[in-house]
């Protein structure tokens, strides 16, 4: 006998996001048929703000669109707005760009460990490592004045010289955070509940990964080495030496994989980054910002964040504000219409799971 | 033409021997400039796609020129193996904003067409998904056309809670509330009433 079909509203609030989004699930017993995102409930209107207000105005609004992981939205913003004008950034700002960067990918895959273990019941996961990430959120309240939001990369470098002392504080953390990844491996890593729940599940088949726009750690956990550090070196990482971790099995679990080898990955980053790091200026002043005009152009730059390619298409008419700034985030294709598509054959309980392997996030999606 | 040889100028020149129309440039390293007419858009996306081998499409954006009654579409294609971007603009008219739909060469076009629908009001041809997707119950001008007035909106749909009136003194306000006296140096820096 055939199973009937009933229809399942999931959220908007539910463990599988950051942020809120509803998916409309039509399931046959535990087995989804369709899914269908319905995001709205985080429209700010931020592009259509950022047309009114200067271009200095524009940094507060841009790391509001992901909280997780707010740099890459204001290195974004700040590395178009220097491609249209052909402003020169300072060595050293490069450098401490790249830091607070890899500190950010270090507290979003905190984030994440904690999402993903939680969402499939295992609670002792998320309070070990969003602790750990307080720690990280204690540095950028030491160089930063904010915890989550930073303002802190700007056009032209950026806003304030490192502290006495900070990058051996930064060094102590990495030491810690380096130490706590045995506790993590025997936890989540090696745990025989979450090797089984996660793999074959959330499948990105090796074939569709670029087609179907997938970034990032999905991306590089379906086979497909890529990644925009490599690609196209921004900042300083043409000068820093790194591993672009892959993983084959295109499942939740080679996902996890690859975030995990990647979280070394940054630690090794930044300690680089500290021994090269340069003296000197850190910060190309701007104009008066209230009468600053950007010169007419576009520019399309492109980060890699901790969910993947994040890009921003700038484009200035000469005036004091920004004539659009439109974004492309990560979870604008991985929470739409990559898990409409994967969704499909899974259970009602992988959904969460599923969605925290992709990183979904819904402020990037309506923004 | 191999595509590990395809570099920013060998992209240009194969461009232009197909698509004489196009007008193309190099804008920067890794990043080339195609301005094409709108019917030939879709040919040149699948060419693109299929025989250049851009076969990531990264983004799909749109900037209302009111002024010139324009809406400008913006296809920006990365190719993995050649570590290129690709550039695509295009101009639709104001008055009748219509492209077809290119959800049949990239299933993610879906979302980013549905976005434009909703915020510019341009129909995308083919796409059945148009419709409602980040508003809700939204009438009247698509928000992100330049001709929609947000502060006049706001005025007509929104109200100021008592004693919470945009534009206020806010020392004055504080002092009135709290009793206290605002001192003589920041009277000085008070911000003036902004008159209607």
């Amino acid at each position: 006998m055939r199973e009937k079909e009933t229809t399942i509203y999931l959220g908007p609030q539910h463990p599988g996001i950051t942020g809120n989004m509803m998916v409309k699930l039509k399931v046959a017993g535990d087995t989804i048929v369709k899914a269908e995102t319905h995001v709205g409930y985080l429209h700010r209107a931020f592009e259509k703000l950022m047309e009114q207000r200067t271009w200095t105005q524009s940094f507060p609004i841009v790391c509001r669109i992901c909280v997780p992981e707010p740099d890459p939205n204001e290195e974004n913003l700040a590395r178009a707005i220097e491609e249209i004008e052909g402003r020169e950034v300072p060595e050293r700002a490069k450098y401490i760009r790249v830091m607070v960067l890899e500190l950010a990918r270090l507290a979003t895959y905190g984030l994440w460990m904690g999402g993903q273990s939680g969402s499939m019941g295992l609670y002792t996961m998320p309070q070990w490592t969003i602790g750990d990430r307080d720690y990280i959120l204690d540095l950028f309240e030491e160089l930063t004045g904010g915890r989550v939001y930073h303002m802190y990369i700007w056009a032209g470098g950026v806003r304030r010289d490192l502290p006495e002392g900070f990058t051996d504080r930064v060094l102590k953390t990495l030491d810690y955070l380096e130490n706590r990844l045995p506790d993590y491996d025997n936890l989540l890593f090696n745990n025989a509940l979450f090797q089984k729940r996660a793999q074959g599940v959330g499948i990105i088949p090796k074939d569709k990964a670029i087609e179907w726009g997938v970034v990032g750690p999905p991306l590089r956990g379906s086979g497909i080495k890529h990644d925009v550090r490599i690609d196209e070196p921004y900042e300083v990482y043409d000068k820093l030496n790194f591993i672009v971790p892959t993983s084959d099995g295109c499942d939740v679990w080679s996902r996890a994989l690859v975030r995990r080898q990647e979280y070394e990955q940054s630690i090794s980053i930044i300690r680089q980054v500290i021994e090269k790091m340069p003296k000197g200026d850190y910060y190309n002043k701007i104009p008066n910002p209230l009468t600053w005009q950007v010169p007419p152009g576009e520019a399309y730059v492109k980060t890699e964040s901790a969910r993947g390619e994040f890009g921003y298409y700038v484009v200035s008419d000469g005036s004091i504000k920004p004539r659009r700034v439109h974004v492309r985030g990560p979870a604008y294709v991985h929470g739409v219409s990559l898990l409409e598509k994967i969704l499909v054959g899974a259970n009602i309980a992988d959904v969460s799971f599923i969605m925290n392997s992709l990183g979904t996030c819904p402020p990037e999606i309506e923004r | 033409m191999h595509i590990q040889d395809c570099t920013e100028n060998t992209c240009v020149d194969q461009i232009q021997k197909i698509f004489h129309t196009a007008e193309v440039e190099i804008q920067r390293k890794k990043r080339v400039k195609v301005k094409l007419r709108l019917d030939l858009v879709p040919l040149f996306l699948s060419y693109a796609r299929d025989y250049l081998n851009f076969k990531h499409l990264a983004h799909i954006s749109c900037v209302d020129w009111i002024e010139e009654n324009e809406f400008e579409l913006i296809f920006m294609l990365w190719s993995y193996e050649a570590s290129l971007m690709i550039m695509v603009k295009t101009r639709v008219n104001r008055e009748k904003p219509e492209f077809i739909t290119l959800s049949h060469l990239w299933p993610q076009a879906e979302t980013y067409e549905r976005e434009i629908h909703e915020m510019y009001g341009i129909n995308f041809k083919g796409n059945e998904r148009l419709g409602e997707f980040i508003l809700e119950d939204w009438e009247g001008v698509p928000p992100m056309r330049r001709d929609f007035d947000t502060i006049k909106y706001s005025k007509e749909n929104f109200y100021q809670r008592p004693g919470r009136e945009d534009a206020q003194d806010v020392r004055e306000t504080i002092s009135k509330h709290s009793g206290e006296e605002v001192p003589d140096f920041a009277k000085e820096f008070s911000i003036r009433r902004i008159e209607e």
